[in-house]
């Protein structure tokens, strides 16, 4: 390090020896995952819809606790007939219905309680006397498991087929293409409801795979199925532009496998629109599981899910708005915490990225 | 609600109108008479269009009609539109009550001449009667209507196979019925039997045979619609939009003994909705004066009948709602299992699922039963339930409970899967879609366990119960109705000597009343309610001309308008 020189030391050895130590540093090199992060962490509204997004998992996960500690029931469980004390006074779980006193009356559930029952019924129950609040959050784990596995399972083979039919192109790309079209021409919903409603009485039974009907992986491997297409093309679109570039001939012309080729050299540089599909599309399975389930074609009852838990409330949506509302409200919180967050991911990893899922 | 079931209940409605007509026929008859002849019956009807008629009737009709073809509907919904378009030979009163289960003659001049070995029956078709587009009625026709309805495939082509003959032409839809004879100068049909059939009328008051011209196509007529007898005919049918009914230009009520009214509004127009909300809604505005088939959903009852009382009816069809319990299949196989879910079921608690219009059973005949002896075999007892469980050897057996997606019918087993958990078994509730429900629970392969399942009467006689429903020797491989599997020598004997009695006397009576115990302490089935519905009308409605009938239930052609 050059000796500190004062301005009236000032002489053209010292001049050297100040130029010396003005010499600038190396530049010190940042990956871009790293730059990503830079950008993400200075988006507060991203981070703030990650947090929610973590609670509400959490939330989830802690339902056996709730249902155990706090509502004393559990997701399945009916109370028809019991009664409740809220606010010291009793209260039917279920009202009785009929010809009372000369008036014909409809059997109601019990609306929310909001902790005036000691933590019991604090949205209210559903017809069968079953808690909501429990139900809700069981029926988030429902819902976000079948989300993130269909995504993780839809985005793997995406990327598979992606990686295949733009890399060899040719007869295998053809064949790839044509089966997104295929897929394409049927609605999703439409789609996912023939499958659910086929695999609704025996299940699954072929390739050596047996899942019985009923099981919460019927809905998640169709919902995963139906949107293949949806996020394979548009990785195709991306490989078929890297293929031409002039890493991957270096590669090739250095004699990389194509596994390697693949893999090794294309994989990673589509990895951050994948990171950022896969965010996304579970949101966007969250609201298909839901859709399906309330049309009877996904989670089957009892099972709790939001979509489930949706139809459930829907014969009572004047008396009871939280049946539904609830787990409506629950869907739009979830899905808009992972859609700003997706944002967020996506304008740190690649601003320039058109990423989106539609269908 | 399983329409499928609802249909049957129409035709089986008929052969109490036997029952009653055979009873006048037995009180009335002459001894040592070769044949009996019962009476022709006049029967002044409850409406009549004096003074009474108005322009146009709408409803909001549900999305339940399967055909408006009279050889191919077997639904309520289709049947309840064309009842008042297609007539049959025989039909019912247009009356409230028990009486609207009584056989009158609509096409006929008379009710039927049966031969004293109850193998023939001889009708005479009424003179000047013609079709909606002019041309006459002939014998002929309905000798071809029962034919078409082999060539249609038609669903009612079962009630006909006692026809000598009728066998041979389902399976060859070449020649003709042998067994139907029709002499188009005369009127005179003749219809042969290879055995006797207590329920016959009944069967001649159904949609399937009610005559068509001879030159009708043998295909789907619901939206050409043929010609036709009644005081109204089927202008147009969009499906899934639209039916119009008007005033059929050649109808003569006079001509049919005042048994069929000429019908209050000129034009009928049944709006297809989807949604009961919405047809409730559409009701309430005025743009329809009728809910049909739609009920009100539970959390606006209260407050329409807070709003609305004059405008609402309650009405309660004869109808079963109950778990079935396969019987050849662990571990309903075994008495005890069966038992314990019977004492398990608190059925209080079923009747606030279904929104609190219901009333708790514990046997399969519905109270409206002349037949009908309360029996209570199965008070709720959890502890007696699991103790039952345990005892059996089953306990923790895993249990797949049936039932359809449709209206509040999975809450029922979200319930009972509940409960069966807590006895001790291990249950999963499994809900397929309504369209394909019945067809796989009756089928024998699906091996189903425990399930779902409703019966609303097709006619009110015992026999449409347990003949249909638990006689053993009619189980099937397929289509099978009694999902139970129940085959006991017993019953099955007591079920088929009653089916040869002609008359409901109250000796017969009390002897039905005893299978209904019978049965029930074999526990097949967990019979839990029967149901109550309602008809809701818009305010112009005049529900003092309010028919509700025992088989079609709201009769739209005798309504009047305030």
């Amino acid at each position: 390090m050059a000796e500190r020189v004062t301005e009236s030391e000032f002489t053209l050895e010292s001049a050297s020896l100040l130029a010396a130590a003005d010499e600038p540093s190396a530049i010190r090199g940042r990956s871009p995952w790293y730059l990503a992060w830079r950008r993400l962490r200075r988006n507060y509204v991203a981070f703030f819809f990650l947090g929610l997004f973590i609670v509400i998992v959490v939330a989830c996960m802690l339902a056996p606790v709730y249902a155990k500690h706090v509502a004393h029931t559990g997701p399945n469980t009916n109370h028809i007939l019991e009664n409740v004390r809220v606010n010291g006074k009793e209260t039917p779980v279920v009202s009785p219905g009929g010809i009372i006193k000369g008036k014909l009356v409809a059997s109601i559930p019990i609306g929310p309680t909001w902790f005036g029952a000691g933590g019991k019924f604090v949205l209210g129950a559903d017809q069968n006397g079953r808690d909501v609040a429990v139900r809700l959050l069981y029926g988030g784990r429902t819902s976000l498991f079948v989300g993130i596995i269909s995504s993780l399972i839809c985005v793997f083979f995406a990327v598979i087929l992606a990686l295949l039919a733009a890399y060899y192109g040719g007869w295998g790309d053809f064949v790839i293409t044509r089966f997104f079209d295929l897929m394409f021409a049927f609605p999703v919903i439409l789609l996912g409801i023939a499958l659910g409603s086929a695999l609704a009485i025996n299940g699954f039974h072929h390739f050596g795979i047996n899942i019985e009907s009923g099981s919460i992986w019927i809905p998640t491997l169709i919902i995963s199925y139906v949107l293949v297409p949806y996020v394979g093309r548009p990785l195709r679109g991306q490989v078929l532009s890297l293929r031409e570039k002039e890493f991957v001939e270096a590669s090739i012309a250095q004699g990389a496998s194509p596994f390697r080729v693949m893999f090794v050299e294309l994989l990673p540089n589509i990895a951050s629109s994948i990171l950022v599909f896969f965010t996304l599309i579970i949101a966007n399975n969250i609201i298909l599981e839901a859709a399906l389930s309330f049309l009877g074609a996904g989670v089957q009852p009892p099972t709790a899910s939001w979509g489930t838990q949706i139809a459930d409330g829907q014969q009572l949506i004047v008396t009871r708005p939280w049946l539904s509302l609830a787990p409506g409200l629950a869907i739009i919180l979830t899905v808009l915490a992972l859609n700003v967050f997706g944002d967020g991911l996506r304008d740190a990893l690649d601003p320039r990225a058109k990423v989106k899922v539609s269908h | 609600m399983n329409r499928r079931h609802r249909l049957k209940w129409l035709l089986t409605a008929a052969s109490f109108s036997v029952g009653v007509a055979l009873i006048a026929a037995a009180c009335g008859g002459g001894g040592g008479s070769k044949t009996t002849t019962t009476s022709s019956g006049s029967t002044t009807t409850s409406s009549s269009a004096a003074g009474k008629s108005f322009a146009l009737f709408r409803i909001a009709m549900d999305t339940g009609t399967d055909y408006l073809d009279p050889g191919l509907s077997y639904t309520v919904e289709g049947w309840g539109v064309m009842w008042n378009v297609y007539l049959p030979l025989l039909g019912y009163k247009h009356v409230n009550g028990p009486d609207g289960a009584t056989i009158v003659p609509y096409l006929a001049e008379s009710l039927p001449t049966v031969s004293s070995d109850g193998k023939t029956y001889t009708l005479t078709l009424r003179k000047g009667v013609k079709y909606s587009d002019g041309t006459p009625v002939k014998a002929s026709d309905f000798k071809a209507t029962i034919e078409r309805d082999y060539k249609v495939d038609s669903p009612g082509v079962g009630f006909f196979g006692n026809i000598v003959g009728a066998a041979e032409f389902g399976k060859t839809k070449q020649g003709s019925i042998s067994g139907i004879t029709a002499d188009d100068a005369t009127g005179k049909i003749t219809i042969t039997l290879t055995a006797p059939q207590g329920d016959f009328m009944n069967i001649l008051a159904t949609e399937f045979a009610a005559p068509l011209p001879a030159s009708t196509p043998a295909k789907d007529q619901s939206t050409t619609p043929a010609p036709s007898t009644g005081p109204y005919i089927i202008q147009s049918y969009t499906p899934n939009k639209e039916i119009t009914l008007v005033r059929n230009p050649h109808f003569d009520a006079s001509l049919l003994g005042g048994n069929v009214p000429v019908g209050n509004p000129d034009k009928v127009v049944w709006d297809i909705i989807g949604d009961d909300n919405v047809a409730l809604q559409r009701t309430i505005s005025g743009q329809d004066d009728w809910m049909s088939y739609h009920p009100i959903p539970p959390d606006r009852l209260s407050q329409v009948q807070q709003k609305y009382p004059d405008q609402i009816k309650l009405f309660t069809p004869a109808n079963t709602y109950y778990f079935f319990m396969n019987t050849r299949v662990a571990p309903f196989n075994n008495l005890k299992v069966r038992q314990a879910v019977n004492y398990a079921i608190d059925r209080q608690a079923l009747v606030r699922v279904y929104g609190g219009l219901a009333q708790t059973t514990e046997q399969v005949l519905p109270p409206t039963y002349p037949q009908y002896r309360k029996i209570n075999p199965y008070p709720y007892n959890l502890a007696k339930a699991k103790a039952l469980i345990a005892a059996s050897g089953d306990k923790g057996m895993a249990v797949t409970v049936w039932n359809h997606d449709r209206g509040l019918d999975p809450r029922a087993t979200a319930y009972l899967t509940d409960v069966l958990n807590s006895i001790g078994l291990k249950a999963t509730q499994k809900i397929v879609n309504a369209a394909v429900y019945w067809t796989t629970i009756g089928n024998q392969a699906t091996k189903a366990q425990i399930g779902f399942a409703d019966w609303f009467q097709d006619y009110p006689h015992p026999l449409d119960w347990f003949d249909v429903l638990l006689n053993g020797e009619r189980i099937t491989q397929t289509h099978n109705n009694n999902y139970a599997n129940f085959n006991d020598a017993s019953v099955n004997t007591q079920i088929d000597s009653l089916k040869k009695e002609p008359v409901l006397t109250p000796a017969v009576n009390s002897r039905w009343a005893l299978v209904d115990k019978e049965v029930m302490a074999q526990a097949p089935w967990a019979p839990f309610l029967n149901r109550q519905f309602t008809d809701f009308f818009y305010s112009s409605v005049d529900l003092s001309c309010y028919v509700n009938h025992v088989l079609y239930e709201f009769d739209y052609s005798t309504i009047c308008m305030k």
